[in-house]
C-alpha cells in the first residue's frame, strides 16, 4: 500500500530514493528494467527488517533477493550458463558440464584411471594440468562475468540519468574495501546478529582458502607438493575449513529454523550454500583420505573438483556472484555521490 | 384563585455559611406572602424531602419553590406528583459558591433569585399536554431502494403498519442494477450476491407493509400523528400517517462534465455503467487492460467537493470480479487516497494480493485515443516517474449526488422538502444527534442524508425508523421530541392581538407554523419543539407556553429590588441559554470561580426565545446592562435550535440601534456566545461586562 | 407480535449506550443502562472536541443526561459490570455486579471528603498524567454528579477522615459489592473501545519517551481542563511544544498490530492539528499518513487543513522515532511523493493509535479482530465500536438503529 515503512526501517537505505519501497511498486507493476539495472537491490544485505516491520506482511527482502537472482541470469554470458544454474531441473546439466570437461582434461592428461599405491592426487590429476586448466577456465568465466558487470554498470547509468558519475572506478571500488572487510553494513541489520558472524566466518574462511590455494599452486610449481600435515599453510587451510564449516552450518540451520527473519530461501540460495558446504566437507574428506590412504580417495577428489567448479568457475552465475555485483553496485553508489556511503559513517 | 406556594430553602453545601437563610425565609413569607417557607440543612436528604412532601400532602401546597442547588442536580430526589409545579432556584452554584460568603451583595443576589422564583411560579402553571384526537401509528416510507426496504421491514417488525412508496414499477432501486455487492462482513474476502430478492419477498409477504409502486407524492400536509399524504398512482389516493422516513437515494454524478477524464470517448464508462454492463452481459469478454480512475469528479472543487465514500470499495469490487470473469485481464487503479475505512481494509488487503491488479496514487494528466487503445498519462505517481498506460477501457469511479427531498411536496410554509445541510444532503448538523430533523416527524435516511454504501444505508434505515416510531409515541403522550424530550408544554397563541406579521412563521426553525390565506399563523403543535424562538420573535407578545411566557419572564425581571443609583450597586440581567451556558455557569460555581454579585441570571429555553419586550422591561425597571449568553452561531453552530443564536445576534444589533435613538448607550445590551466547556471564561465575561457598565454609569431610567 | 414487557439491558454507558437507552426510553419502553465506570459518557467525555465542528462532547452529553434525568423509564447503574447473560430473546437473565458504593447517592458533591482525604491516586480521567485524592469527583461534568472513592488507594475505616467530615452521612466505608439479577427482554452490547496499546509498536518508542503520546492522551493534553490546564505542555520539561508531529496508522493497517483501519484517526489528527493552530497559531505541525481517510463532507475539513500553511501533510508512514538529548523526537519516514527519506525533529509526537473493541465476560460471536459480528443469539445486539471501528456520529446512527432492534 506504499507506506514507505520498509525504506525507513532499513538501516542501509540511503536518504534519497531509498529502497525497497520503490522496488516494491516496480515489482508490483512488473517494471523489470527498472529493477534489474538498479544498484539498490545490491545494497540490500537482506537483513529482513523491512519484512519484519512490513504492515502488509509482504516481504521486500525476498523480492529484492529474487531480483538479484534474476540479475545473475540477465547478465550471464553465455546466457545458457545463467539458465542452467537457475533451476533444479537443469541441475544434472550443470553437474554434467564439469564432469565432462574434467574427464576430458584427465583423458588428455592421460590419467583417466585410478592410480596404484599410496594416495597421491597429482598422479591422478597432474598439478600442471589441474592448475592451468582451472586457472584458465576461471579467468574465462570471470572475464565473461566482467562483461556482464559492464552491462550492469551501463544499465545503472541509463536508469539514473540524473546522477553524475565522478571519480575513477577503481578508486571508488577500493573505497568500499574497508566496508566489505569489516562487514559494517551487516552490523546495521538489527534483526539478526548471527548473520554477521556466519558471513564473516565464511568470507574470511574463503579468502584464507584462496590464499592457501594460491600458495599451493606456487608450491606445486616449486615442487614442494604435497604439503605435510603441519605445514603452516596446511594448518591455515584446515583452520579455514573449520571457519567455513561453522559459518555455513549456522547459515543452513538458520535458514531452516528461522524463516521469520531469514525469509524464504530459494533454489539459488541453497545451490550456493550447499555447494560451498560440500566443497568444504569434501575438501576435508579428501585430505583425510590422502593421509589414511582410502581406496575411494580419487573418487572423492573428483567430486571435490566438481564442487570447486561450482564455486569458482560458476561464480558469476550463482549467488556467489553477489560479491561482484554488490561491489559494483556499491561502487556505482560511491561514484554518483549518493549519501549511501555517508550514511555508512554515521 | 391562586394556588398555594411553598418555599424551601436549603442551608447545606455552604449555602448556610454564605447566606442568611432565615432572612430569606422572612422575605418569602412577609414580602412575597407565600403560604409556607421552611429552611433545612439538607433538603435533598430523606428528611428534607419529607418536609416538602408533607406540605404537599397536608398543606395543599401546589407550587413548590426550592432554593438550593442547581436544578441540574438532585433531579431524581425532588420528584413530586405531576400536578405539582416545581421551581428550583439556584443559590448554590450561582450564588453561594461563586460570590463572597456573608457579604451583603451575596445576600441581595439570593433575595432577588427568591423573588424571581416566587414571582415566576405565581405566573405559570403545570402544562397539560396537548394530545390530538386521532393519531395515526402508520408510517410512510418514501423510496423502495435498499434503505426504504430496510426501513419498511424494520417498521413492520416492530409492529407498525408501513406504506412503502416507490416511483418506479418495482422495488429494489440500485440493487436491481448491481452484479455483485462489496463484502460486508468478516472475513471480507468474497463478493456478496445481490441481497434484494429475499428482501422484496419478505416485504411482499408482510401484512403490515402496503407497497405502492409507480406512485408519487402529490402533497403532504399536517403534522406528526396526522400527516395527510396524497398519492398519485394513475388515480389519487390519500392516506394518513403518523411519521415519515424518506429514502429516495441518489444519482451518479453526471460524467458528461468529465471530458478531461475521457468521458465521451469510446470505451470510457462510469462505474455505474460498467456495473450494469456486467450485470446484463456476465458472459461478455472483458478487455485485457482496464483502468479505474478514482475520485472522478469527486473531491474536486469544480465538481463534487466531497467524498462519496463508496467508490473505492466499488472499484475494488469491480476489479475483483473482472479478474474472476477474465483471468487474463489486468486492472489498473489510479487513486488519490484509497479509502477503505474500518474493516473494509481487510477487503482492500485481499484485493491487493492479486498481482494483476495494479495500484498507484496519481493525477490523470491526459487521455488520448490511440487506435482502439486509450493512452493515459499519469503524473505524481508512487513509481517515481510519470507513467503512460495503454488501456482498452477506462472506468470512472464517479460519486453520488443526492436526489433531494423536494418530491415530498410538503405543504409547509417553509418549503416542499427538508432543509439541506450541505451539498444537497439532508443531514443532521449535530454529531451527537444524527437524526435531528427540522421537519419534526420526517426523517431522511440513506444516501439522501449523507453519502453512504449499502451496509451503512441499512443501518441508517433502522435508525431513521426508530425516530419515526418515537415521534408517533411521543405525539401520543403529548410530549416534545428531542432535544426537549418529554416537555409537555406547547405554544399557545392569543390570536386577538396577532397582526399577521409572519415573523413566527418565518423564524420557527422547524416549520411548525403554516399560514392561512390572510397570513395568520396556524401552529401545528405536534411539529413544535418548544424552543420558544417564536415567542422571542413576536412583537405583539401573543405567543407563550403554560410554564414559559412573556409575562412570566417579564414579571421575574420586574420582581427584583433595584438599588438606587447612589448605592453604586449596578444590576445586570443575564439571559442564559439553559443548554450550554447555564451548565457552564454551574461548573464555574462548582470550581469556586467568583464573579460579580450584581448579575441576575434568568435561564431561557434558547437564547433565540428572548423577546425584545424583556429587554425594554429590564431597562425601564432600571437594570444597567443586559447580557445575553447563547451557544455558538455560524457555520459550525452549536445552537440546539438551529438558528436561535443567529437570530439573537441580529435582534441584539437592532436593539442597539433602537437604544441609540433613545440616547442610551448601545453597550447596555451585550450578546456573548460560549461553549459548554467555557466555564473558565464565563466569570471573566460577566466581570468585564459589569466593569464596562460601571464605567458607563447607571441606567438613566433607574427610579423613573 | 410479542410486545416486550421486560426492560432492555444496555451494557455500556458511553455515548452509544446512552443514546440507545435514551432512544428506547423515548419510544416508551423501559431500559436499564449499566456502566463499569462511576460515570456515564465513556471515552468521549475525555475528548476535548469532536471533528469536524470542533465542538465539545459535553454539550451533547448534557442534553442526553437531561433526557435521562427527566425520563422515568431509564434506570442506570454506574460502577456496574455484567457477569452473566443467560436465556433467550424476550427472556434473558442478567447477573450484574456493582462495585462497593463507598459514597452513596445522597452525596451532594460538596467536596469536603476530597479536601480531607490524605491519599492520592493517578487520575485515570487524565490517563494517569495527573493525580486526584482517593475520594474524588471523576470529572467536572460527571454524571451522576457525585464523588467516588477509589477502592485501591483508600485506607477505608483505618483513616475514616472523609466519613467524619461528611455532613450528609453519604459515606459508608464498609460498603460491599452487590450482585443483582435482572430479567430483561434483550441486550444491547455497547461496550465500546479502548485504544491500541502503543507500547507494542516497538519501533515508535512510545514507552521510552515522555514526549511521545497517543492521540487519546493528546485529548487530555490539549483540553483546557486537562493535563496542562489551559496550556499544551510536554511532560519532559513542561514547555509548550511548537513543533508537533502526528503519526498516522500507529499500529493500524498493520498485520503486526491491527490489520484494519480504525476509520477515525485521520479525522482525529486533522482535528488535533486545527485545535493546536487555534491555540498556537505559530506552531508547526506535520502529519505523516499512508492514505488520508476522511469521508463524506468531512472532506471540507481536510480541505481546511490543506489550506493551513502551518500544517503539512506528508505521505509516508513513520517507521522509527528516536529521542534526542534535549528530549525532542526524530521521526523518520519516506516522503513517498518526493522519494526522500526525511528525519523530522519534533518537540511532541502524537501516535494516532486505533480502536480495539473492549472485551466483556459474556459469550459473543467475534471476528478475527475481536469485533462482534452481527450473528449473535437473537436478542443480543452489538452496537457501534463493539461491531466495527466508527466515528461518533456513525456510532450514534448505529445506536439509534440498535434501539429499534432491541424493541422488535
Amino acid at each position: 500500500m506504499q507506506c514507505g515503512n520498509c525504506s525507513v526501517v532499513c538501516s542501509l537505505a540511503p536518504e534519497n530514493k531509498p529502497f525497497p519501497r520503490k522496488e516494491m511498486i516496480w515489482a508490483g507493476w512488473g517494471m523489470k528494467d527498472k529493477l534489474i539495472g538498479n544498484p539498490d537491490v545490491w545494497l540490500c544485505h537482506q537483513c529482513g527488517d523491512c519484512s519484519t516491520y512490513c504492515p502488509r506482511g509482504v516481504k521486500p527482502a525476498d523480492i529484492l533477493s529474487a531480483v538479484r537472482e534474476v540479475s545473475y541470469q540477465h547478465y550471464a554470458k553465455p546466457k545458457f550458463l545463467g539458465k542452467i544454474l537457475s533451476s533444479p531441473k537443469w541441475l544434472p546439466a550443470a553437474i554434467l558440464i564439469p564432469v565432462i570437461i574434467i574427464s576430458a582434461i584427465l583423458y588428455l592428461a592421460g590419467t583417466l584411471q585410478i592410480p596404484e599405491g599410496p594416495v597421491n592426487y597429482s598422479k591422478f590429476f597432474p598439478h600442471a594440468w589441474l592448475n592451468s586448466s582451472f586457472t584458465i577456465l576461471w579467468f574465462l568465466t570471470i572475464g565473461l562475468g566482467v562483461l556482464g558487470l559492464r552491462n550492469f554498470w551501463n544499465d545503472m547509468k541509463k536508469q539514473n540519468p540524473e546522477l553524475k558519475i565522478t571519480g575513477s572506478f577503481f578508486k571508488n571500488l577500493f573505497s568500499n574495501f574497508k566496508e566489505i572487510m569489516q562487514h559494517s553494513n551487516f552490523s546495521k541489520c538489527s534483526n539478526q546478529k548471527s548473520r554477521k558472524i556466519a558471513h564473516v566466518l565464511v568470507f574470511y574462511g574463503f579468502i584464507l582458502l584462496l590464499i592457501v590455494t594460491a600458495f599451493a599452486i606456487y608450491a606445486a610449481v616449486t615442487h614442494q607438493y604435497p604439503l605435510g600435515l603441519f605445514n603452516p599453510f596446511k594448518v591455515l587451510g584446515n583452520v579455514a575449513a573449520v571457519m567455513l564449516f561453522i559459518g555455513l552450518t549456522v547459515m543452513i540451520i538458520k535458514r531452516v529454523t528461522d524463516k521469520e527473519n531469514y525469509g524464504n530461501s530459494s533454489y539459488a540460495d541453497w545451490l550456493f550454500l550447499i555447494s560451498m558446504f560440500l566443497l568444504t566437507i569434501s575438501g576435508v574428506i579428501v585430505e583425510t583420505a590422502r593421509f589414511l590412504n582410502w581406496s575411494i580417495a580419487y573418487h572423492l577428489y573428483f567430486f571435490h573438483l566438481i564442487c570447486v567448479w561450482f564455486i569458482i568457475i560458476y561464480l558469476p552465475y550463482t549467488k556467489f556472484g553477489h560479491l561482484l555485483y554488490r561491489a559494483v553496485a556499491m561502487t556505482f553508489d560511491k561514484s554518483v555521490n549518493r549519501d549511501y556511503s555517508k550514511k555508512n559513517e554515521d | 384563585m391562586n394556588k398555594k406556594v411553598g418555599v424551601y430553602i436549603c442551608s447545606g453545601c455552604e449555602i448556610g455559611k454564605a447566606l442568611d437563610t432565615e432572612k430569606l425565609c422572612q422575605l418569602a413569607s412577609s414580602e412575597q406572602n407565600v403560604a409556607v417557607c421552611k429552611s433545612h440543612k439538607s433538603l435533598c436528604s430523606i428528611e428534607g424531602f419529607d418536609i416538602i412532601n408533607n406540605d404537599i400532602q397536608n398543606e395543599e401546597i401546589e407550587k413548590v419553590v426550592i432554593a438550593a442547588c442547581s436544578p441540574r442536580a438532585k433531579t431524581e430526589v425532588f420528584d413530586f406528583p405531576e400536578n405539582i409545579l416545581l421551581e428550583r432556584t439556584n443559590i448554590r452554584e450561582q450564588v453561594a459558591w461563586c460570590m463572597e460568603p456573608g457579604e451583603e451583595d451575596t445576600q441581595m443576589a439570593a433575595e432577588d433569585y427568591l423573588r424571581m422564583a416566587i414571582t415566576k411560579v405565581n405566573n405559570i402553571n403545570v402544562p397539560t399536554p396537548f394530545i390530538a384526537d386521532k393519531i395515526s401509528s402508520d408510517i410512510l416510507v418514501v423510496g423502495g431502494g435498499i434503505t426504504g426496504i430496510t426501513a419498511a421491514l424494520n417498521g413492520a417488525r416492530t409492529g407498525y403498519k408501513v406504506h412503502l412508496i416507490e416511483k418506479e414499477e418495482k422495488l429494489g432501486g440500485w440493487l436491481n442494477k448491481l452484479y455483485k455487492q462489496i463484502p460486508s462482513s468478516a472475513p471480507y474476502n468474497q463478493l456478496k450476491e445481490i441481497e434484494i430478492k429475499e428482501k422484496i419477498a419478505e416485504i411482499e409477504s408482510n401484512e403490515l407493509i402496503e407497497v405502492h409502486t409507480s406512485t408519487i407524492i402529490k402533497e403532504i400536509s399536517g403534522q406528526p400523528g396526522q400527516f395527510q399524504v396524497s398519492l398519485l398512482n394513475g388515480s389519487a389516493e390519500t392516506i394518513t400517517v403518523g411519521s415519515i422516513v424518506t429514502a429516495t437515494g441518489w444519482q451518479p454524478y453526471d460524467a458528461n462534465k468529465l471530458p478531461h477524464l475521457g468521458y465521451g470517448k469510446p470505451n470510457v464508462l462510469t462505474n455505474v455503467e460498467f456495473e450494469e454492463f456486467v450485470k446484463n452481459n456476465p458472459k461478455a469478454e472483458l478487455p485485457k487492460n482496464i483502468l479505474f480512475i478514482q475520485c472522478a469528479g469527486s473531491r474536486d472543487k469544480d465538481h463534487l467537493p466531497y467524498c462519496s465514500g463508496f467508490c473505492c470499495g466499488t472499484s475494488l469490487k469491480q476489479a475483483t470480479y473482472i479478474r474472476e470473469l477474465s483471468p487474463e485481464s489486468n486492472v489498473f487503479i489510479v487513486y488519490k487516497d484509497i479509502r477503505t475505512l474500518g474493516l473494509y481494509e481487510e477487503f482492500y488487503k485481499e484485493v491487493q494480493k492479486d498481482d494483476q491488479i495494479f495500484f498507484t496514487k496519481g493525477e490523470i494528466q491526459e487521455i488520448t485515443e490511440e487506435g482502439s487503445n486509450l493512452k493515459v498519462g499519469v503524473k505524481d505517481t508512487l513509481i517515481g516517474d510519470d507513467i503512460s498506460l495503454q488501456v482498452d477501457m477506462i472506468v470512472l469511479a464517479t460519486g453520488m449526488v443526492p436526489n433531494g427531498t423536494e418530491d415530498l411536496n410538503l405543504k409547509y410554509r417553509l418549503g416542499k422538502g427538508l432543509p439541506e445541510l450541505k451539498y444537497n444532503f439532508s443531514d443532521s448538523h449535530f454529531i451527537c444527534f444524527p437524526y435531528e430533523t427540522r421537519r419534526t416527524g420526517i426523517y431522511a435516511a440513506g444516501s439522501l442524508r449523507a453519502p453512504m454504501d449499502i451496509a451503512s444505508s441499512k443501518d441508517d434505515a433502522a435508525g431513521a425508523m426508530l425516530k419515526a416510531i418515537q415521534t408517533i409515541e411521543a405525539t401520543k403522550r403529548g410530549e416534545a421530541v428531542h432535544p426537549r424530550s418529554g416537555d409537555k408544554s406547547y405554544v399557545d397563541l392569543y390570536f386577538d392581538r396577532c397582526t399577521d406579521c409572519k415573523r413566527c412563521t418565518e423564524e420557527c426553525p422547524f416549520g411548525a407554523y403554516d399560514e392561512n390565506e390572510k397570513g395568520t399563523p396556524i401552529p401545528n403543535l405536534n411539529r413544535c419543539r418548544r424552543c420558544g424562538i417564536c415567542l422571542g420573535s413576536c412583537p405583539e407578545r401573543v405567543i407563550g407556553f403554560a410554564d414559559y411566557s412573556i409575562n412570566s419572564i417579564s414579571s421575574m425581571i420586574k420582581s427584583i429590588d433595584i438599588p438606587d443609583e447612589f448605592e453604586e450597586k449596578p444590576r445586570i440581567l443575564a439571559f442564559v441559554c439553559e443548554n450550554d451556558a447555564y451548565p457552564a455557569l454551574d461548573m464555574a460555581g462548582q470550581k469556586g470561580l467568583k464573579y460579580s454579585p450584581y448579575v441576575r441570571i434568568i435561564p431561557v429555553r434558547c437564547i433565540g426565545s428572548v423577546n425584545k419586550v424583556w429587554i425594554s422591561d429590564a431597562l425601564s425597571k432600571g437594570y444597567d446592562g443586559i447580557l445575553q449568553i447563547g451557544c455558538k452561531p455560524g457555520d459550525d453552530y452549536q445552537c440546539h435550535f438551529i438558528h436561535g443564536s443567529e437570530l439573537t445576534q441580529t435582534r441584539g444589533e437592532n436593539i442597539q440601534e433602537t437604544l441609540e435613538t433613545m440616547m442610551l448607550e448601545p453597550e447596555r445590551i451585550r450578546t456573548e456566545f460560549i461553549e459548554i466547556t467555557d466555564y473558565d471564561k464565563i466569570p471573566q465575561i460577566i466581570n468585564d461586562y459589569v466593569e464596562e457598565i460601571e464605567l458607563i454609569g447607571p441606567n438613566p431610567f433607574k427610579d423613573m | 407480535m410479542n410486545k416486550t414487557q421486560k426492560p432492555v439491558l444496555v451494557i455500556g454507558g458511553g455515548i452509544s449506550g446512552v443514546t440507545t437507552a435514551v432512544e428506547i426510553a423515548e419510544v416508551g419502553k423501559e431500559v436499564i443502562l449499566i456502566e463499569k465506570e462511576p460515570y456515564l459518557g465513556g471515552n468521549v467525555v475525555k475528548f476535548n472536541n469532536y471533528f469536524p465542528k470542533l465542538c465539545p462532547p459535553t454539550c451533547g452529553l448534557e442534553i442526553n443526561f437531561r433526557r435521562i434525568k427527566q425520563n422515568p423509564r431509564i434506570n442506570y447503574f454506574t460502577s456496574t459490570e455484567v457477569l452473566e447473560i443467560a436465556g433467550e430473546k424476550g427472556n434473558f437473565k442478567a447477573k450484574l455486579k456493582t462495585a462497593p458504593q463507598y459514597i452513596k447517592n445522597n452525596c451532594t458533591a460538596c467536596g469536603k471528603c476530597a479536601k480531607v482525604c490524605p491519599e492520592e491516586r493517578p487520575n485515570d480521567f487524565n490517563y494517569g498524567f495527573t493525580k486526584t485524592k482517593a475520594a474524588y469527583l471523576p470529572h467536572e461534568m460527571a454524571f451522576p454528579y457525585k464523588y467516588v472513592i477509589d477502592d485501591e488507594f483508600c485506607k477505608k475505616e483505618a483513616c475514616n477522615k472523609c466519613a467524619e467530615v461528611c455532613e450528609y452521612d453519604a459515606i459508608n466505608l464498609s460498603a460491599k459489592e452487590e450482585i443483582k439479577e435482572l430479567e430483561v427482554s434483550s441486550v444491547v452490547v455497547a461496550t465500546g473501545w479502548k485504544n491500541y496499546d502503543a507500547s507494542k509498536i516497538d519501533n515508535l518508542n512510545y514507552s521510552s519517551s515522555k514526549n511521545i503520546i497517543t492521540n487519546v492522551e493528546f485529548e487530555r493534553f490539549i483540553a483546557s481542563n486537562g493535563v496542562g490546564e489551559n496550556k499544551l505542555l510536554r511532560l519532559s520539561d513542561n514547555t509548550e511544544p511548537k513543533k508537533i508531529a502526528f503519526v498516522q496508522c500507529a499500529g493500524s493497517r498493520d498485520e503486526n498490530h491491527l490489520p484494519y483501519c480504525s476509520a477515525v484517526c485521520c479525522s482525529a489528527s486533522l482535528k488535533h492539528a486545527l485545535t493546536i493552530q487555534e491555540l498556537y497559531p505559530k506552531s508547526e505541525i506535520k502529519i505523516f499518513y499512508i492514505d488520508l481517510r476522511v469521508s463524506g463532507r468531512n472532506e471540507d475539513f481536510l480541505a481546511k487543513v490543506q489550506t493551513n500553511k502551518n500544517i503539512e501533510l506528508v505521505k509516508g508512514k513513520v517507521g522509527k522515532i528516536t529521542e534526542t538529548e534535549n528530549n525532542n523526537l526524530i521521526l523518520e519516514a519516506e516522503d513517498i511523493l518526493s522519494g526522500k527519506k526525511i528525519k523530522y525533529e519534533a518537540e511532541l509526537a502524537v501516535l494516532a493509535t486505533g480502536i480495539v473493541p473492549s472485551n466483556i465476560n459474556i459469550k459473543l460471536n467475534k471476528d478475527s479482530n475481536q469485533f462482534m459480528t452481527d450473528a449473535q443469539t437473537e436478542g443480543i445486539i452489538p452496537v457501534a465500536c463493539s461491531r466495527k471501528p466508527m466515528d461518533v456520529s456513525t456510532s450514534l446512527k448505529d445506536a439509534t438503529g440498535a434501539a429499534l432492534k432491541a424493541i422488535q
